[in-house]
């Protein structure tokens, strides 16, 4: 049981955790630099994540720690760092994500299987928001990337008969067509539909056809992760030799004022998660990283005007990468600590009868 | 974390909200003594709730043989392993529940089953515990024994799969305690199907979230028993309204069960979680296997279910069982009858206590014989 002193020490764990990460980032506000800034192209932004033009744009290795400061806490990593990479063409900015994974999970229809997934939180007011999806009245924008979503265009939905070839059952209610039937084709009449109850109410997850693999959310603190009607966030996913690389694409404009604004010029304090299906990591139990703020590069007045180079210097970004991984240490110190607090007594002394 | 009282294990317990009891509270009593196995539950309940694409794995009402059936595989043999011994010192539970045995970063102990254990909800059908040796004898009770545990949701008091769920995906209704999944709001992460110890909520593959025994809650807003209660054959299932002992109504047919005459008990009430689904002990098992499984009132249990045939009021609950598919606020025994009352006060269903039979002789003077059935 989580006794009241393990539970004060994973507060003061989050605590010193958050105030390592506002250190960090105070450090960049005081250079006055952004960790990152989003470089103009005069071409379009390159949608396919495995696109050579991504070759010349900057990138900057983002370390990840588990998340460990609530239940369900994620007490066994299995990404450390995720390459970021941003651009944008004064009309739409891209986001690239690579991280190694060498499991590709794509299936999310058994029961016991998990999805990859990747996701950017930017702040949608002013201030710095938490870390943590946001607070009451800080509302952060979440894009998110999933594996089986990717997977569903890219190959077709998952069926009950895609997951189980041999998979056969005659009748179903108010159904259309023939066994072993079609979804979601044969279960389109409204009451075929209220069999599928998910999908009945309109729950973004339950959707069985989608255009893209990313879904616009938006949060205010833990457990409020909520979907966002407008505005798609259009992109994709590429699993190959054992990396993901995930392109994230949205109009520089947002759709609604709730949405993530990208002021040319101005900075966003964004942070990034990983989600590896293989071991078990959905939902909280995640690997995230702390905030890392990106500059937009305003475009060149005239055409002619060389496009300047990202103003984040080597040295600048070496030292928040470092604190960063010391951050990253020393939580995983205090995770450790409270893992032990926490730990049963191991030896068992009879059977389990009454 | 707040504290709360149970009343199943006796003492407070840790749970992560406060106590917020409902207006009144979902429950019914399954009489063990008459499950025949004949799974007419899980089909009514199947065909009206579970007909869709991707449930076709999800049984809301099984039933499983005992000991060893299991809906999923050893859904409560692996738990009851990985919680340790279980010890009572009389009525109090003196062991850790599973919120109290949660490991780091879970809110309770558990496990999520594998996709396997889900497909085979008859294994260990009709399977006895052990070998009948020469020379066996009938004895009560049964040295070679098995019974049907039919199991659906518990809309328990202190739900794992709510404590569990970070969305806040799964409440507990205030007006019938019935707890539902809101299918708008989950998101998939089966941190319920972990947390759950009976391990009644399913994974839907298709919608790609998790869906729960809904407790019919739309026939029981409208003072009807649910489906499996209501298509038992046998007759085994009652709903009611399920009171704490200190509220208890003894003119409630399920507190008379569950708090008069205690014959009823909750399943594997070490758990922790003050389940409302409640059992009348099978009398031919041994105590020592339901101590396990429904606590410590056991054997006062079947020593009064045993003397039913001196108890009319007993008697008159159990034969109200299954007699009406309308819900029943209150009974009342009087002239060999008993009597079912809703809500409004206005009778619904009258049963004697003793089914009228006509006897006839052994011998058929007419024609010369003997006759084998005389009722």
């Amino acid at each position: 049981m989580r006794t009241a002193g393990s539970m004060r020490i994973r507060v003061v764990a989050i605590a010193a955790l958050i105030a390592l990460v506002l250190t960090v980032r105070g450090h960049t506000l005081s250079a006055q630099q952004p960790q990152y800034v989003v470089g103009y192209s005069a071409n379009p932004v390159p949608t396919d994540p495995l696109s050579t033009a991504w070759d010349s744009v900057p990138a900057i290795e983002v370390p990840l720690i588990p998340q460990a400061g609530v239940t369900p806490a994620l007490l066994t990593p299995s990404i450390a760092s995720v390459t970021v990479q941003a651009i944008h063409d004064d009309a739409h900015i891209a986001f690239r994500m690579v991280w190694a994974d060498p499991t590709r999970d794509v299936e999310a229809g058994r029961p016991d299987v998990f999805r990859d997934a990747a996701a950017i939180q930017f702040p949608v007011a002013a201030g710095v928001p938490s870390i943590c999806m946001g607070a009451a009245g800080q509302i952060s924008n979440i894009w998110h990337w999933k594996a089986d979503w990717q997977e569903d265009i890219d190959a077709g939905f998952q069926d009950i008969t895609r997951l189980y070839p041999h998979f056969f059952k005659d009748y179903y209610p108010f159904v259309e067509g023939e066994p072993p039937y079609s979804f979601p084709d044969d279960f389109s009449q409204p009451d075929a539909r209220a069999y599928s109850p998910g999908w009945a109410v309109g729950n973004a997850l339950s959707q069985p056809m989608r255009e893209w693999p990313i879904e616009n959310l938006i949060a205010s603190g833990f457990g409020t992760l909520t979907t966002h009607e407008q505005a798609a966030i259009e992109g994709r996913g590429v699993w190959e030799n054992g990396t993901w690389s995930v392109v994230f694409i949205r109009e520089l404009t947002p759709a609604a004022a709730d949405l993530a604004t990208f002021q040319e010029a101005g900075e966003l304090a964004t942070a990034f998660a990983v989600w590896n299906g293989s071991n078990e990591e959905v939902g909280a139990r995640k690997q995230l990283s702390s905030f890392v703020t990106f500059g937009i590069e305003a475009p060149p007045v005239t055409p002619d005007e060389p496009v300047g180079e990202a103003p984040a210097s080597r040295d600048t970004t070496l030292i928040v990468v470092l604190a960063l991984l010391g951050a990253f240490v020393v939580a995983i110190t205090l995770a450790t600590i409270v893992v032990g607090r926490n730990a049963p007594p191991a030896p068992r002394d009879g059977g389990t009868g009454a | 974390m707040p504290t709360v009282f149970n009343w199943q294990i006796n003492r407070e317990m840790e749970y992560p909200y406060e106590a917020a009891l409902p207006e009144r509270q979902f429950s019914a009593v399954f009489d063990l003594n008459k499950c025949i196995g004949c799974q007419t539950c899980t089909f009514s309940c199947k065909g009206g709730w579970t007909s869709g694409r991707g449930q076709e794995y999800m049984f809301w009402n099984n039933v499983e043989t005992k000991p060893y059936g299991f809906y999923p595989m050893a859904w409560d043999a692996r738990l009851l392993d990985m919680l340790g011994p279980q010890t009572w010192d009389g009525d109090t539970y003196t062991g850790k529940t599973i919120f109290e045995a949660a490991p780091p970063g879970r809110a309770a102990l558990g496990f999520l089953p594998d996709e396997e254990d889900w497909a085979y909800p008859n294994i260990g059908e009709d399977e006895p515990n052990g070998i009948v040796s020469d020379g066996a004898y009938l004895q009560i009770p049964h040295p070679v024994w098995h019974f049907y545990l039919p199991r659906i949701c518990n809309h328990c008091q202190f739900p794992a799969c709510l404590a569990a769920c970070p969305r806040k995906a799964i409440y507990k209704r205030p007006e019938d305690g019935i707890v539902l999944v809101d299918q708008q709001r989950c998101r998939g992460y089966r941190e319920c199907m972990r947390a759950c110890p009976y391990k009644k909520i399913m994974y839907n593959p298709v919608t790609r979230v998790s869906e729960k025994c809904i407790g019919c809650f739309p026939r029981v807003e409208n003072g009807q028993q649910t489906l499996c209660v209501a298509n038992c054959i046998g007759r085994i299932r009652m709903n009611g309204w399920i009171h704490t002992p200190d509220t208890a109504d003894p003119e409630n047919p399920v507190d008379f069960l569950v708090h008069v005459r205690k014959v009823a008990l909750p399943l594997y009430p070490q758990f922790g979680l003050q389940m409302n689904i409640y059992y009348i002990p099978p009398v031919h098992v041994p105590p020592r296997y339901l101590r396990q499984m429904l606590g410590p009132g056991v054997e006062r249990a079947i020593e009064t279910y045993r003397q039913v045939h001196d108890d009319p009021d007993l008697l008159g609950v159990l034969v109200l069982s299954g007699a009406t598919d309308r819900w029943i606020n209150k009974f009342l025994v009087r002239d060999g009858q008993a009597i079912g009352f809703d809500e409004s006060g206005a009778e619904i269903v009258r049963v004697p206590l003793k089914e009228p039979a006509f006897i006839r002789a052994f011998h058929d003077a007419e024609r010369g014989v003997f006759r084998h059935n005389i009722t």
